[in-house]
């Protein structure tokens, strides 16, 4: 017993002090340092000479406030005046009723504090606002049309909080799309449903708000195609759905792909001009209403089949702008998809940046901010070659 | 008794079994490992074959020729398959559509060219690389560039705009200054160190090993300056389809039939 006795006093110290270092080691991890803050500057306003140049951030991902402060500063130093942004349903409302809007001030504060309008885009539907799921497939795009509602809800109190940094909604995302439409067959009819119920309580909760249809994707998907709809043969059908009424403006994606941007215009050709197309349906329907390209540009990846060379990229997105100054006056906003992503891909997507993941900016970025402003030169940026 | 004997006593109490536990432990573990390794590919593989997801808009990882998918993601499949006694069956996807793929099972593999993403690996296990997408340096032999360190002074070629020009751009923030002379294609500026009009060119080793095929000729110096490893990725929650993977991409290796592969499309 006695040993027994020994043991317990030399065992108890050493746990104790086990003990005081597992304490000590928690309050240490307690006393983190605290992230670096991103305090307002001084109100900013954006200098250019060219109205119409947008950028399509990724900030709503972003988890570090300084990241969202200096990517808005670099929007404005490049001479964009406006963004376009995604704010997800599913992130500020994820429980009925319960809004959470802690991201979303962080990027309009920064934004207004930048001097920049946002065309902010209205979409992911979160988990409540999907419908009985036990016996049904959804995703965050499966909004069931008992929904309507409670989106429309969500889009006039984001209307109401952000009135004068945000005067531009997009309702949903490419509509035509099977991916985007809950991976349902796409119905435009449904979707002029959704804007003739969102519109009156949006424009009531800020009486300046442009309500635009959602941008479509580029496609030449044929009628009953499991994957979408082609997006000429899908506006049609909005119209004749009488949505008309339901929106002040169109939202537009065209892309390059590896066309440059003055070729001609083609129903079964995908292209920059194909916005041209869009417009002629509007106005077959009498619609005159203003068209805000919100997605737009050229890739450079190395190997993927859609991309040019960056060399290519530079020249064809300066050149896309300059037509659009020239010849379209009815397109208010052109926003180059898209301004840099919060990690990188690996893969294409990272080839539509206008920044590196590090803000390292590429000469595409230079380029459009010596256009911006108004200080572009014949100065060829590449050698001939040897 | 006295305590020291009393001491021994209680600790070969304690330490026997603790013993006879780990032995049986590692005995059963032992025999779970080696039955686990030997498992019937059908039961890793229950739809009797490695459903492959690709995506055919990246030459020359894979491609359509005419009507047929080509390139070296389809022929490493096709070796991978057979190295597993089984078919391989594509499914094509977007590059936005493959991780989902995986995901949710539609794919059991995915070979597409794609680099490791370190986001990516709660969901996706990868395998060992095949291929290093990263930057490479050439110069002449004489040229005498293998590094950032030896081109103060002298003059880089590259393409304007790409990874490349990224990188040099940082090195002159690291070393004394040198020239950079930027071309519209990447082989522009290969084409500019063969002739003599720059000291070397930075370019991806894709873009690198092509040029080359195309000037065997050329007496080159060639160092790999940065890393983009291009592997295979399984879903994470199937270990033994992984190192049923790896097993089959080693012996691969071991045989020779992916340096004949990169060789035969790069």
């Amino acid at each position: 017993m006695k040993s027994f006795h020994r043991l317990r006093q030399q065992i108890l110290p050493a746990v104790l002090w086990t003990a005081r270092f597992i304490l000590g080691f928690a309050l240490l991890n307690a006393f983190q340092p605290a992230p670096p803050r991103a305090p307002l500057m001084p109100p900013q306003t954006v200098d250019t000479t060219k109205p119409q140049m947008c950028v399509h951030t990724r900030l709503i991902d972003e988890v570090d406030e300084w990241k969202i402060q200096r990517s808005l500063m670099m929007v404005r130093e490049m001479g964009a005046d406006t963004i376009a942004e995604f704010f997800p349903w599913a992130y500020i409302e994820s429980q009925r009723g319960v809004y959470n809007w802690a991201q979303s001030d962080r990027i309009i504060r920064h934004a207004a504090n930048q001097g920049l309008k946002v065309i902010a885009r209205m979409g992911f539907v979160p988990n409540w606002a999907r419908g009985d799921q036990r016996d049904v497939f959804t995703t965050l795009n499966t909004l069931p049309p008992e929904a309507y509602g409670a989106f429309a809800a969500f889009t006039a109190a984001f209307a109401a909080r952000y009135a004068g940094t945000v005067d531009h909604l997009i309702i949903w995302n490419e509509p035509n799309l099977a991916f985007e439409w809950g991976y349902q067959q796409v119905d435009p009819a449904g979707y002029a449903r959704l804007l003739e119920v969102v519109y009156a309580p949006v424009h009531r909760a800020n009486p300046n708000i442009m309500i635009l249809a959602a941008g479509l994707a580029p496609t030449l998907e044929p009628p009953g195609s499991p994957h979408g709809l082609n997006d000429l043969l899908y506006l049609d059908a909005l119209y004749q759905a009488g949505a008309a009424p339901y929106f002040d403006g169109l939202a537009v994606h065209t892309y390059g792909f590896t066309h440059p941007p003055d070729e001609s215009p083609a129903a079964e050709r995908l292209n920059f001009r194909r916005v041209e197309l869009l417009r002629a349906i509007m106005r077959q329907h009498g619609d005159d209403s203003p068209i805000y390209i919100t997605e737009t540009g050229w890739n450079d990846h190395p190997r993927w089949v859609n991309a040019v060379t960056p060399a290519q990229r530079v020249a064809y997105t300066l050149d896309a702008f300059r037509y659009a100054e020239r010849e379209w006056d009815d397109v208010r906003k052109m926003c180059v998809w898209m301004f840099r992503l919060p990690a990188a891909t690996f893969s294409h997507p990272d080839y539509f940046t206008l920044v590196g993941v590090d803000f390292q900016p590429k000469p595409i970025y230079t380029a459009l901010q010596a256009y911006a402003a108004g200080r572009m030169t014949e100065q060829t940026l590449w050698l001939p070659p040897p | 008794m006295n305590a020291r004997l009393q001491a021994r006593l209680i600790a070969l109490m304690v330490l026997a079994p603790a013993a006879a536990g780990l032995v049986c432990f590692l005995s059963v573990w032992g025999l779970v490992w080696h039955l686990d390794r030997h498992r019937p590919i059908s039961e890793i593989l229950p739809h009797a074959a490695l459903r492959v997801g690709v995506d055919p808009a990246h030459p020359p990882f894979a491609f359509y020729l005419g009507d047929a998918l080509v390139g070296l993601d389809i022929d490493l499949a096709n070796a991978l398959a057979e190295a597993l006694g089984v078919p391989a069956q594509f499914v094509l996807l977007g590059y936005d559509g493959l991780y989902d793929a995986l995901k949710i099972g539609q794919v059991d593999l995915l070979i597409a060219g794609i680099a490791i993403d370190p986001a990516r690996t709660g969901l996706a296990r990868y395998s060992a690389p095949y291929l290093n997408a990263g930057l490479m340096l050439i110069s002449s032999e004489s040229g005498g560039v293998s590094s950032m360190h030896d081109l103060p002074g002298k003059r880089l070629a590259l393409e304007f705009g790409s990874e490349a020009n990224a990188e040099a751009r940082r090195w002159l923030r690291r070393v004394l200054p040198f020239t950079i002379l930027p071309y519209a294609q990447p082989n522009h500026a290969l084409d500019a160190v063969r002739l003599g009009m720059a000291d070397a060119a930075l370019v991806d080793s894709i873009t690198a090993r092509l040029y080359l095929r195309a000037h065997p000729d050329w007496v080159h110096r060639l160092t790999p300056v940065t890393v983009l490893p291009i592997a295979i990725a399984s879903h994470a929650d199937h270990a033994r389809l992984g190192a049923a993977l790896d097993r089959a991409l080693e012996s691969l290796f071991r045989d020779g039939t992916i340096d004949r592969l990169l060789d035969k499309w790069l």
